[in-house]
């Protein structure tokens, strides 16, 4: 084990070999100012996070006002079909469309009702 | 404090801020260098103001200690984005024999013991016996109670101690 003023020697020692190999203060602080003046400096970072934020703002309004507005190229809702609307179309279909008459029967429009002789 | 007087307290501190950025950094000069450049712009942009509740020097060493872990988080960042890039390349060619030598001579050096310890033990013990403060400033720059840092001092200093003298009996 060592005692205490070893210790702290040999903290003395790594202290005077820092001492000998750190940069002075004007290389440092000159360095740290050649940072600074390439990096945007604190009074034009407001203003460029400002306009990059416009301009997100611009492009989701544009984005938003194209995707309300009616293409001439898009159909209306109303007149849209779906290209499997054939499908849905059975055979005998047409009878269905139609509100049947009551006391009719469909057989009397397929087959052609006699005229009345006696009249 | 304008900004003269404070450019001056700064340069009066300066090599006391290098040793305390180096034991911050793990003891890699460039990056203590970097840290010490950040530390001056963030004091003299105004973005780090010393408010006067202790000294001057025991605030800079807080600066520089947050600095220097910011650093930190962001460098293992990027050095887990780079091993994604590097886990496709060739492994590293083995340390030529004179480095190792090198390498084993500084093995049992203060610098090596130090690394060994608790970061706060390392922090305490560099602060107390390097930068010659009282565990009461130094619990101060580590942002810990008074009994805290006595506790990390009594340990570390002990551990030190055995981990010097073992590498002298070697």
């Amino acid at each position: 084990m060592m005692d205490e003023s070893e210790i702290r020697s040999g903290f003395a020692r790594l202290r005077d070999a820092d001492r000998e190999r750190a940069p002075s203060f004007g290389q440092t602080y000159g360095r740290a100012r050649g940072r600074k003046s390439w990096r945007a400096t604190p009074r034009v970072r407001p203003l460029v996070f400002g306009a990059m934020a416009a301009a997100a703002i611009a492009t989701i309004w544009l984005a938003q006002t194209r995707s309300l507005s009616p293409s001439a190229a898009t159909p209306a809702i109303a007149t849209w079909r779906a290209p499997t609307d054939v499908l849905l179309r059975t055979p005998g279909s047409e009878l269905l469309s139609e509100m049947p008459a009551l006391g009719t029967s469909i057989l009397d429009e397929m087959i052609p009702v006699p005229s009345n002789r006696g009249t | 404090m304008d900004d003269v007087e404070l450019r001056l307290q700064l340069e009066r501190a300066h090599a006391d801020c290098f040793g305390w950025a180096m034991a911050c950094c793990g003891r890699h000069r460039d990056d203590a260098e970097e840290v010490l450049q950040t530390v001056y712009l963030t004091v003299l942009d105004g973005r780090a103001r010393y408010d006067g509740r202790s000294s001057f020097r025991t605030w800079l060493f807080g600066v520089i200690r947050r600095t220097a872990a910011s650093e930190r988080r962001k460098t293992w960042l990027r050095g887990l984005l780079l091993k994604r890039e590097a886990d496709g390349l060739e492994p590293e060619a083995l340390a030529a024999p004179d480095a190792e030598v090198e390498r084993d001579s500084r093995r049992y050096s203060l610098g090596n013991a130090l690394a060994q310890l608790a970061p706060r033990q390392h922090e305490v013990l560099q602060l107390v016996f390097y930068h010659e403060m009282t565990v009461d400033e130094a619990a101060a720059v580590m942002g810990v109670s008074v009994g805290s840092a006595r506790t990390h001092y009594a340990r570390g200093k002990a551990r030190l101690a055995a981990l010097l003298g073992d590498a002298r009996e070697l």
